[in-house]
């Protein structure tokens, strides 16, 4: 399976991607608006570049060399150029379907099979590697900018500046049963409950607000012990069957527990399961039920619960907001956090600079391009001080991590944390919730 | 290219600026343009001096240069047709002086021009030109195109706002012209004859620019009509009424119901036109030439008159406009945008003869654009893969700029002819035009290495016409 080649699947993802960049019109203005071209300054990575590119190797006048998967690798997929195109393109899945075509053809390689297809696919070796990084990092103290552990950072391909957070010791996912009761009379509905990994490994306060506000509102909480990976790392990184047969498991395994919604705290995972799901499932009534039933938790709350005044207790916080691509361009969703921000007795919500444009985290990317993702970045936290507040609140779990990796490189105190999370304080500060 | 040769070029510009590698050469062979030609290298200057002895060398060595902003030209100005070197010109961003007491700005040619405005607003000053590609073009390539824009009419274009260049001429030597002062007759009036030059004369590395006070007030309306005609002769009845709109944009029927499927913007889909308009200067004076305008509609049956009350409702009727050709793009796989232009007043017969030859030719077109100085966009939409197809648009824009021709038009308001329309030049100008043309250019480039194959056919030899 590792080693498989599908070449001619490999084919499909070519005529998938003529089929978008045929529409551009060259006309140049996502040169105005890609995060990554602002940085490099090179036309071969602006969207304009990679259609280009795209539609050279389908014509046979290009070969796929080591520049050519440079540059398809430089894409946050923030969706920034589809948004502003004019002619409608969408750049993002052309690099996406040229990744995934080099992977038909050449193989995943050894490092990605071993990563999508063994530890994130049978989900067990991650949790223990995951938990036993936390309890080094615990060990450790805390690895501090001079702290001689960081010269190890990159023999996994880390930068040796980088800060992580903290892993969590007991998962997300292990803090309750799989069936959650609500804890405010009947329930008024049986909800499905997404964690995604970085919600079950790394930042599981967001797992416990979800489930606390949820249940504490009359909601019976159904976290599925079964539930893996959404894909998106693994479609992201040219991984095609991997993330279908991750889809194909978490859309059977949710339909089990007959849910009435399914809600996410990550706008990756969200987008996943929402749209992207159409692209490894064929179409089918099941499918569309399913995706209608995703929602954003931000999303979610805002449709759903009703908070009387004396529910929401008083926190003195001066907070903006930081838009994750996945959820302003991928889901359409922008006022509902700042609606959930603005209602809480106490906090001052101040919108920042360009608070749409990608933070250059981008999931793995920040990993493999790091230096390009802080150059990104570094504009997203000149805009987060000069707003001038205590925290940056967001709705994406690498967000948090990149903004919060680089607020410290700059020595800056701000803070970057969950919409989520900030409610579920103030809920739990008016004793709301537990 | 040799071996040799690169590494001189690398000398000058820096190794990580000269690119050779086939994606690089591929990423600077095309434009906005259907054209397409790969260059031998690729070079990015940050200097004057750089581009001056980068012409010393094209020329010692015989290599053809194409100069290039951000690519977003729609003639084929920046497509290497005759190989050699592309010069990128786009990391030439810096601000040399901001001179509000004079209402001048100077800046190096590769900053983005809606940069520009951000830049002037805390002295309450504008950059009037405001081409539709205004946040993805260099300065230096609005000059070298003469780029117009949506405020034609009141404002101009480019050509009215250029006050000084500093030109890296052909063979390298560097020449400032023009000059900062409102009055300026030392020497010949050079400066315009590189604005529009298409990159065949020089290269433009610095410009002095005007500025102008913001308006105080601006006042908006949406006028809609059921014909054609009834839309055309209010044009002229606002003219005529002595009121001056710092926009006035047209937008038929296909148009209207190719947005309305893109997106609401609650446009009518049965009205055959509609026109944006908008009167700014003193709030007194917009006010009351906006009633004048109200006057001149009503009078040339004009079905619904709005205006907007806040900067919201602005926004909201010129959303339509805004998202005009995306729409249109949404309509077919591909489509041909050209910018062929005539005086206002004959801009009636234009829009029928558009409709006629469209018609006949069995194409779908929209037609939008700058109603207030004639400059339409008929937008023909059509798929590339369908030869058929193709064929047909190609007679019928070539029918379409003959109408222009005819009517004492332009076979180009503002896109310029670069390879697209080069094989029409003549059919506006002449042989003794073309003829001319040559000569001057001859005058610069002698061998014909600067953005060599634009415009027209070059000859080494001085013609004899007689």
């Amino acid at each position: 399976m590792i080693y498989q080649k599908h070449i001619g699947q490999a084919e499909t993802h070519l005529l998938e991607a003529a089929k978008e960049f045929q529409k551009c019109m060259q006309c140049g203005k996502c040169r105005s608006v890609c995060p990554v071209f602002k940085e490099i300054g090179n036309e071969l990575y602006v969207a304009r570049g990679k259609n280009k590119l795209a539609e050279k190797i389908v014509s046979g006048d290009l070969q796929v060399t080591d520049r050519v998967k440079d540059a398809i690798n430089e894409c946050l997929n923030c969706k920034t150029c589809s948004a502003n195109c004019p002619a409608g393109v969408s750049p993002e899945h052309v690099v996406l379907r040229l990744r995934w075509y080099i992977t038909s053809r050449e193989g995943l390689g050894i490092f990605k099979a071993l990563i999508f297809r063994q530890l994130i696919w049978r989900k067990w070796p991650t949790t223990i590697a995951a938990i036993s990084v936390g309890a080094v990092q615990r060990m450790l103290f805390g690895i501090g900018p001079k702290n001689p552990v960081r010269y190890l950072f990159p023999l996994f391909g880390f930068s040796k500046r980088r800060f992580f957070p903290t892993l969590a010791l007991r998962t997300g996912q292990s803090l309750y049963p799989e069936v959650v009761p609500s804890k405010n009379g009947q329930p008024i509905k049986r909800i499905g409950y997404f964690t995604g990994c970085a919600g079950n490994l790394i930042y599981t306060n967001v797992v416990k607000s979800v489930v606390d506000i949820l249940t504490g509102y009359g909601y019976e909480v159904v976290i599925p012990k079964d539930q893996k990976c959404s894909g998106t790392p693994v479609l992201a990184n040219g991984d095609y069957d991997g993330a279908r047969m991750l889809m194909e498991h978490n859309f059977n395994l949710f339909r089990r527990y007959k849910l009435d919604a399914i809600v996410v705290a990550c706008s990756s995972c969200g987008l996943a399961l929402k749209k992207e799901i159409k692209l490894f499932i064929d179409d089918s009534e099941e499918l569309r039920q399913f995706c209608d039933k995703v929602y954003d938790i931000n999303e979610f709350i805002e449709q759903e619960i009703e908070f009387e005044e004396n529910e929401l207790g008083r926190l003195d916080y001066q907070v903006t907001y930081h838009d994750p691509c996945h959820l302003v361009r991928g889901q359409d969703i922008s006022a509902e956090p700042r609606d959930i921000l603005k209602r809480i007795p106490g906090v001052t919500f101040k919108e920042m600079k360009d608070a749409a444009v990608c933070c250059g985290s981008a999931g793995s990317y920040c990993l493999t391009h790091y230096d390009t993702s802080i150059k990104i970045n570094n504009h997203k936290v000149k805009n987060i001080r000069e707003a001038g507040v205590d925290y940056v609140a967001t709705a994406c779990p690498t967000c948090v991590m990149h903004m919060q990796d680089n607020l410290l490189q700059h020595g800056s105190l701000e803070k970057a944390k969950f919409v989520v999370e900030i409610l579920a304080d103030s809920l739990r500060a008016a004793g709301t919730i537990e | 290219m040799h071996k040799r040769q690169l590494e001189e070029l690398a000398e000058i510009f820096g190794k990580d600026n000269t690119l050779s590698q086939p994606e690089d050469l591929m990423s600077y062979s095309y434009d906005a343009s259907h054209a397409e030609a790969l260059p031998e290298v690729v070079v990015f200057a940050t200097t004057t001096e750089q581009i001056s002895a980068l012409m010393r060398f094209a020329y010692r060595e015989h290599i053809p240069v194409t100069p290039r902003g951000q690519g977003s030209g729609l003639s084929g100005g920046s497509v290497p047709i005759e190989k050699g070197i592309v010069l990128v010109l786009d990391k030439m961003q810096k601000v040399i002086d901001f001179d509000p007491e004079n209402r001048l700005i100077t800046v190096e040619t590769g900053i983005t021009t809606a940069d520009i405005d951000p830049i002037v607003a805390g002295a309450n000053l504008f950059y009037p030109p405001d081409p539709g590609s205004v946040a993805f073009s260099t300065i230096g390539g609005n000059i070298a195109e003469n780029a117009g824009g949506l405020r034609g009419l009141k404002y101009g274009v480019t050509k009215d706002y250029v006050k000084m260049l500093k030109v890296v001429l052909p063979k390298g030597d560097i020449v400032s012209i023009g000059s900062k002062c409102v009055k300026h007759v030392a020497g010949f009036n050079i400066e315009p004859i590189f604005v529009g030059s298409e990159g065949l004369l020089g290269i433009i590395t610095e410009v002095t620019l005007a500025l102008l006070p913001i308006p105080e007030h601006r006042e908006s309306a949406l006028a809609v009509f059921n014909t054609l005609d009834d839309a055309a002769r209010s044009v002229a009845a606002i003219i005529a009424a002595g009121v001056t709109p710092s926009t006035m944009e047209f937008m038929d029927n296909t148009t209207i119901n190719a947005i309305q499927n893109f997106k609401d913007c609650n446009l009518p889909r049965d009205a055959e036109a509609v026109l944006l308009i908008e009167t700014d200067g003193e709030k007194g004076s917009a006010v009351s030439e906006m009633v004048k305008i109200k006057e001149a509609v009503s009078n040339n049956r004009v079905r619904n008159f709005s205006m907007a009350k806040n900067t919201e409702e602005r926004d909201l009727l010129f959303e339509g406009r805004r998202v005009a050709l995306n729409a249109l793009a949404n309509v077919k796989p591909n489509l041909i945008l050209e910018d062929a232009t005539v005086v206002r007043s004959k801009l009636p017969e234009m829009v029928k003869g558009i409709v006629d030859i469209s018609s006949r030719y069995g194409l779908q077109v929209g037609i939008f654009g700058h109603a207030g100085d004639g400059n339409l966009h008929p937008t023909f939409l059509i798929n590339k893969n369908d030869s058929d197809e193709m064929a047909r648009t190609e007679k019928a824009v070539k029918e379409l700029f003959q109408l222009a021709i005819d009517l004492e038009g332009t076979i180009s308001g503002e896109h310029g002819i670069g390879l697209e329309k080069k094989p029409f030049l003549e059919d506006q100008i002449g042989a003794a035009g073309i003829a001319m043309l040559r000569d001057i250019k001859r005058t610069f480039d002698p061998e014909n290495l600067l953005n060599p194959g634009k415009m027209f056919d070059f000859t080494p030899f001085k013609e004899n016409l007689f």
